[in-house]
């Protein structure tokens, strides 16, 4: 009796808001933001290391305004995009999936870019002399200078993903939460508020927060790993 | 090697070389207080930093056979084996694995060839340190207090290691060392530094025991009561 109580509530819960629905959708999302992401930002914070040019300064700068920017504004920049008579409305991305990733492409790459850039500027002086001593031609160097940052490419990644599925606010403002479509585990807790229904919403919310821990233990790790470098 | 009328600006700090000659396949030491130089002066020879002005003259020595192992060592974040190896790999010669295996043993790393070279101690890393700059042969090696932690005993392995291998084939040393009588063992010739500037060189006994120049015989008076 309570056994039969206790699953069509579930039933009830999970097709009601379309649970299962949104944690595919979270996972779908973040994985491409989070692979395009850091493929970029790894890109781009190695590139800005190694490039050389007036205004250099400027560009690290606003590459940490954008790593602290509100998604919110992100989102809403890339809606202006993406809308139909944006530049960007042939793509039809508004209210899909590729819409989100877009905008959380451009929230999540800053901040890789960001942290690859910053540890690379560490530790590029001594890789450097000693890829030089040791008779490195250039392109070993890079490489080498890529190797010995493998575990805060690693961090970076993993930061990544935590901003990637805790995000609401871009997501909501593109893919307008959208019933098994386009609605996230975090925009699912909102509509969910909005409707009274605090259950489902907590219990939601707990597999964010364990997932999240997961992430932060990795984050960890890799830390960890990194540690004996800061006091030499 | 002659380093003619080199110089390099760091901040206040101004390093002017007039005229320096070093002989090629001699052990050359490198002396004077801390802060003067010497570390700025190797750096220019092994090519990681360029110098202001002047000319170095390699005598036919090419970048790759240069090396120079620095005060603190740089460790990948690799195994110790790994460590040894690398210079090899940048070359893509295969690693001969028992000379492998007899330079670990010589630094006593052989049962920690698989552990993660930056937990190792700094007498550990800096004896790393010292056999990855030499196992790929250079014909110049400058070593920058790299073998300052060690202890007595195994400062006087490295250094019957240094003379056995120069005595076989031998190749040009730069030591960088505070360690006066572990130079005074070694070394063919000393040079002194001060404030930037060379003022003096000389045989190891010239320099060390009986030094015509007055700052070098109060520079080696000083350690002497230290370290002798
Ligand atoms: N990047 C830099 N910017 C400013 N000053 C520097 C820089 N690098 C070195 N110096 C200065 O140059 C001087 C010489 O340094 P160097 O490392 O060559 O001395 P050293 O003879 O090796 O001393 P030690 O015996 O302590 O190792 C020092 O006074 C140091 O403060
Ligand atoms: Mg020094």
């Amino acid at each position: 009796m309570a056994d039969r109580l206790f699953s069509g509530f579930f039933s009830d819960f999970f097709s009601m808001v379309g649970v299962t629905d949104s944690i595919r959708v979270t996972l779908v999302m973040s994985f491409w933001s989070v692979l395009i992401s850091s493929v970029l930002g790894v890109l781009l914070g190695l590139l800005l290391q190694r490039a050389q040019f007036a205004g250099k300064r400027i560009v690290v700068r606003l590459n940490r305004t954008l790593m602290a920017a509100p998604p919110v504004v992100i989102g809403l920049f890339s809606y202006m995009l993406l809308r139909n008579k944006g530049p960007l409305g042939m793509l039809e991305w508004v209210f899909t999936i590729q819409g989100m990733v877009f905008a959380q492409v451009l929230i999540i790459t800053p901040l890789i870019c960001g942290l690859i850039h910053s540890y690379a500027e560490r530790i590029a002086p001594a890789v450097y002399a000693f890829a030089k001593t040791m008779g490195a031609t250039e392109r070993q160097t890079r490489w080498l200078l890529l190797r010995e940052m493998k575990n805060e490419v690693y961090f970076a990644v993993v930061t990544g993903y935590g901003r990637s599925i805790s995000e609401v606010g871009a997501v909501f403002l593109i893919g307008g939460n959208i019933k098994n479509s386009t609605r996230t585990m975090t925009t699912t807790i909102s509509a969910l508020k909005s409707a009274g229904d605090f259950e489902a919403g907590i219990f939601l919310g707990v597999l964010l927060m364990i997932m999240a821990f997961i992430i932060q233990c990795l984050a960890d790790h890799f830390r960890k790993e990194d540690t004996p470098d800061e006091d030499d | 090697m002659r380093m003619i009328e080199l110089e390099k600006k760091l901040g206040d700090f101004h390093l002017q070389i007039r005229d320096l000659y070093l002989a090629p396949g001699r052990i050359h030491g490198l002396i004077g207080p801390n802060g003067c130089g010497k570390t700025t002066l190797c750096r220019l020879l092994a090519g990681t930093l360029i110098a202001d002005a002047g000319s170095i003259d390699y005598e036919g020595l090419k970048p790759r056979d240069i090396t120079m192992t620095a005060q603190k060592p740089y460790m990948l974040h690799d195994s110790v084996y790994k460590n040894l190896v690398y210079p090899l790999r940048l070359r893509g010669i295969r690693p001969d694995e028992t000379r492998v295996e007899q330079w670990l043993a010589r630094c006593g790393l052989a049962d920690k060839r698989k552990q993660s070279a930056r937990s190792l101690s700094s007498g550990e890393q800096q004896k790393l340190s010292f056999a990855r700059a030499l196992i790929f042969d250079p014909q110049l090696v400058i070593v920058d207090e790299t073998l300052s932690n060690l202890d007595p005993d195994s400062t006087r392995l490295f250094e019957g290691w240094m003379l056995e291998r120069q005595a076989t084939r031998s190749i040009t040393w730069i030591l960088i060392s505070h360690q006066l009588p572990h130079l005074f063992r070694v070394c063919d010739e000393i040079h002194f530094l001060e404030k930037g500037r060379h003022l003096a060189s000389g045989t190891a006994e010239q320099m060390l025991l009986h030094p015509a120049n007055d700052a070098v015989r109060r520079f080696v008076a000083e350690q002497s009561v230290q370290s002798w």
